[in-house]
């Protein structure tokens, strides 16, 4: 579902981000991205989102090779997969069911499905009772809960996620992974960027590992640390 | 279609947040197409007070009623023999009333007061040559048919030469005023998209395509200038209305023709709608690199 073959970033000013990253996730796969700050998590998210453009190798992402999107394709890509974000990125002078609803309007879709979406989406994340609240009136696990079913409600094959937990206490964190888990389990491939050992140990799901941006560890149903040290 | 209403309505909301700038925005085009406007009108008023002498009105003989159209006729002939003389020819009382009603066509008031025996008959003469008016003006000087001469040759040299300058000043205004429009737009929106720059890249995260964005935007910027231009085409009309209320001298003219303001009114309202589309255009462009 996304595959990085060789990919390397290099910033303006000759600051190395990613380096000679290679991987494979399949679908329906649940990827923990994890590594100190500065590791290239972030950046990686980014590429795959097209955000930034790669300086050597190439990226698929539900078989499209996104290395060659053209300019004007790139907001199809982003239809196709959801995004997450630490600081949960909603629009604030829109309701909660308004920013749900922009990431349909955008692909054009009629109103009467618009309108249905929303409802069951909302009621997924646990927020039907909030639909006409603004993002500052809610609390930040509220609006990550947002966030999510902004990301899901097109049904993407993808989803990725930037430290969703990063701005949270432990158990909002908690509610948030357990609502990434059940959409995983809808079939939707998630790839997670975090450092926060305690979520990772508790899933137990995949782990890459990343440090001054190379793969330094990509192990199976995996903790926080390599399952040989523990 | 829903998604265009959506757009629409995203744009009005984008207005409303932004009310002061826009209404700041609205305020300036208004002026500078205002400017325009007026000197549309200035240079029409130009060309309306000086196409009667433009069209080869050198000299008028305004003639007494004694000795009536024989004596006319023979004064017609001997000026028609002056050698400084190109053309002329001789304006009854009834040609001399239907020239005023035409040209007091939007006055009916003061048409209603004046009868074709109140007006003088009159030679129009075209010269060979504009400068040698004075020769004409010697030989008629006593003449006893004569009740007025107007001379308008020197005037003519002089108006027209000034007319071309004031046609230039007015074109340059036109435009200057024109162009500062579209960059008063694209600012204002620049302005709106800097405040809104987080928003966007928000939107595009969640798919949106540059004209989802653009278009709000665009229908923003558009908005402002009819607006701006609407207020102009009002504020020149209410003005040409004063005008209107000055008493008219019969050589100078306040008035233009109402077909020539409403027609240039849509064309103000239609620059104002342009010069914020193109204005929203210019100013989104950095803004919504992928």
């Amino acid at each position: 579902m996304i595959r990085l073959h060789n990919v390397a970033k290099v910033y303006d000013g000759g600051v190395v981000a990613v380096q000679e990253v290679s991987m494979d996730v399949r679908k329906g796969e649940f990827v923990f991205l994890v590594g100190p700050s500065g590791s290239g998590k972030s950046t990686l998210i980014r590429m795959c989102l097209r955000e930034e453009k790669v300086t050597r190798g190439k990226i698929w992402v539900a078989g499209k090779d996104i290395t060659k999107l053209p300019t004007w394709r790139v907001p199809y890509l982003r239809r196709t997969v959801g995004t997450v974000f630490q600081d949960f990125k909603l629009l604030p002078n829109k309701t909660v069911a308004e920013n749900v609803a922009f990431a349909l309007k955008v692909t054009g879709c009629p109103r009467s499905i618009v309108r249905r979406q929303v409802n069951t989406v909302l009621e997924l994340v646990g927020l039907s009772a909030k639909t006409d609240r603004y993002p500052r009136q809610l609390s930040g696990g509220e609006q990550q809960r947002v966030s999510i079913a902004r990301a899901f409600v097109n049904r993407p094959p993808i989803l990725l996620a930037d430290e969703p937990t990063g701005n949270l206490d432990p158990a909002t964190s908690v509610g948030i992974m357990r609502l990434l888990d059940r959409i995983n389990r809808t079939g939707t491939t998630v790839m997670m960027a975090t450092h926060d050992f305690a979520i990772v140990d508790a899933m137990r799901r995949r782990v890459v590992q990343l440090d001054r941006g190379r793969v330094v560890r990509d192990q199976g149903e995996s903790g926080y640390e390599s399952s040989e040290e523990t | 279609m829903s998604t265009f209403l959506f757009l629409i309505g995203e744009a009005f909301v984008n207005l409303r947040r932004n009310a002061l700038v826009a209404t700041g925005a609205v305020l300036a085009v208004f002026v500078s197409l205002a400017l325009a406007f007026g000197a549309l009108v200035f240079n029409e008023l130009v060309r309306v007070n000086t196409l009667q002498w433009q069209q080869g009105d050198h000299l008028i003989i305004f003639l007494k009623d004694e000795g009536g159209p024989v004596a006319h006729s023979e004064l017609l002939a001997q000026i028609n023999d002056y050698p400084e003389v190109k053309n002329a020819w001789y304006m009854d009382k009834a040609g001399a009333y239907q020239e005023f009603l035409e040209i007091y066509s939007d006055q009916p008031a003061l048409a209603a007061t004046v009868t074709a025996a109140d007006l003088p008959a009159s030679i129009r003469v075209e010269l060979e040559d504009i400068s040698t008016y004075q020769e004409v003006q010697f030989r008629l000087v006593g003449h006893p048919l004569l009740r007025r001469l107007s001379v308008f040759s020197e005037g003519i040299e002089r108006l027209l030469s000034l007319t071309g300058v004031l046609n230039s000043i007015g074109f340059g205004l036109v435009v200057l005023m024109g162009a500062s429009a579209v960059v008063l737009i694209a600012n204002t929106i620049r302005m709106a998209i800097y405040a809104r720059r987080e928003e966007i890249a928000i939107m595009k995260l969640v798919g949106a395509g540059n004209w989802f964005i653009r278009v709000p935007f665009i229908i923003e910027g558009a908005t402002v200038g009819l607006l701006g231009g609407g207020l102009a085409a009002a504020a020149v009309f209410a003005s040409h209305n004063l005008l209107e209320r000055i008493p008219t001298d019969i050589l100078i003219r306040f008035q233009v023709d109402q077909g020539f303001l409403l027609s240039r009114a849509i064309l103000i309202l239609a620059f104002g709608g342009l010069a914020g589309f193109i204005g929203s255009s210019l100013g989104l462009r950095r803004f919504l690199r992928v």
